[in-house]
């Protein structure tokens, strides 16, 4: 009879399959418990106490699950692991501090440089005012569209802050700064600041005060780095303010380029801490209880 | 853990069954629970136990065995009493911790069974 040897060669060809699976384990768990897995195996055909008909939809079941969880628990014991996290968290915060000082740094540096030609055009122009030179000789003839040109210009008010010449013009009138730039002016001397003349929106109250400077609203805004100093007569009485401006499109249009270079050096840091986490965790991930 | 500590949470159906195995073969000391030289059980004998009405009737397969007994060894439940020559069987036995561990299980549910007895939920002893 041929049977016994039937059964024998199918048996042969189960545990077969069965260690061919149990090459789906994970490598430590594998390496650890792959002989015992596949002679408990061995042992259930032989015993035959559970048909084979019961045993292999149990065993196939208990593949699926067992395989799904042992690798759920490799990616956790490998990755879960507080050191490792924290070590990636500490680098992914210093990366995160670096790319804001990558973003911040330039920008100011940007910004601050915008002020240069204005700084020199306002002192020149000051001190022709301080000369006593009428502010219609003093201001070279211009007519500037600060919307559209990027030249420098200068604007000479009078004490109360009404324009007394100007190079520039916005709608075909000559912008005028809010009271509050004026007042800081007559105080401080000086004044740089970043001024929009032209608003998108009309909640902010220095938009507001531009407005009454008799501005309409665009939905687009047109931002000037500005220069305010205040002129101071030889006989110590004021004689009214200049303002040297020049538009800002270009430096934003920069500061939008460094604003991205930064943020893409975000990302590529993190993918890197990223990529060196999981290289460095599946190289030093903890073997099974068994190994130790 | 703690020898004594009653687990957080209530057993998983696998690992209860695994220390009711156990716990079964060092109470009898029967000669089927393995070589008299390491004591415990071998896998598929802890397998064969869960099976049975007295082991909890859990079907259970050699992956889900040999990870539970990982993930017990780690918490220090079971221990590898010993291999066998050719190292294909691994052999188990209880730790201290998994007998109070075991113990604390069972005195949980035995205050369940109790309770739900008390409600007329199962049949009184004794009765039926």
């Amino acid at each position: 009879m041929s049977r016994p040897t039937e059964v024998a060669d199918s048996s042969g060809r189960l545990v077969n399959l069965y260690a061919m699976a149990v090459r789906l384990y994970p490598q430590p768990f594998r390496e650890a418990y792959g002989p015992s897995l596949r002679q408990a195996f061995r042992d259930a055909l032989d015993d035959g106490s559970l048909s084979r008909r019961a045993l292999i939809p149990l065993v196939l079941r208990d593949l699926a699950s067992s395989l799904l969880k042992e690798h759920l628990s490799m990616l956790r014991d490998t990755f879960a692991r507080p050191a490792l996290i924290f070590n990636a968290l500490v680098l992914a915060g210093l990366a995160t501090v670096l790319a804001l000082a990558l973003n911040t740094i330039p920008q100011q540096v940007l910004r601050l440089g915008a002020n240069d030609p204005q700084i020199a055009l306002a002192d020149d122009l000051v001190a022709k005012l301080e000369q006593g030179i009428a502010p219609a000789d003093a201001v070279a003839p211009a007519s500037i569209d600060i919307a559209r040109s990027l030249t420098p210009f200068v604007i000479a008010y009078d004490d109360q802050g009404h324009p007394s010449a100007s190079q520039a013009r916005l709608d075909g009138a000559i912008p005028v700064p809010p009271s509050g730039v004026f007042d800081y002016v007559r105080q401080h001397g000086e004044d740089r600041l970043s001024w929009q003349p032209i608003l998108g929106t009309t909640s902010n109250k220095d938009e507001k005060s531009a407005l009454n400077g008799g501005m309409a609203p665009r939905g687009h805004g047109v931002r000037i780095a500005a220069v305010i100093q205040r002129v101071k007569l030889a006989n110590g009485s004021s004689g009214g303010f200049v303002l040297a401006g020049r538009n800002m499109r270009e430096v934003e249009n920069r500061e939008h380029l460094v604003g991205q270079l930064a943020a893409l050096t975000w990302i590529a840091m993190l993918a890197l801490i990223a990529a060196g986490t999981v290289v460095f965790g599946w190289y030093t991930r903890p073997g099974p209880a068994q190994a130790h | 853990m703690a020898t004594g500590i009653a687990p957080a949470a209530p057993l998983t159906p696998a690992v209860f069954a695994i220390l009711l195995s156990l716990a079964e073969g060092e109470k009898t000391g029967s000669p089927a629970t393995g070589p008299g030289r390491w004591g415990g059980k071998h896998g598929y004998l802890i397998m064969k136990d869960a099976r049975s009405p007295q082991g909890g009737g859990i079907q259970m397969g050699p992956g889900t065995l040999y990870g539970s007994l990982e993930r017990m060894m780690r918490d220090g439940l079971v221990e590898e009493s010993g291999v066998s020559d050719d190292e294909r069987r691994r052999y188990y036995r209880l730790t201290t911790t998994g007998q109070s561990v075991l113990a604390a299980e069972l005195s949980r549910l035995d205050a369940a069974v109790s309770s739900a007895r008390s409600l007329g939920l199962i049949p009184q002893e004794g009765r039926s």
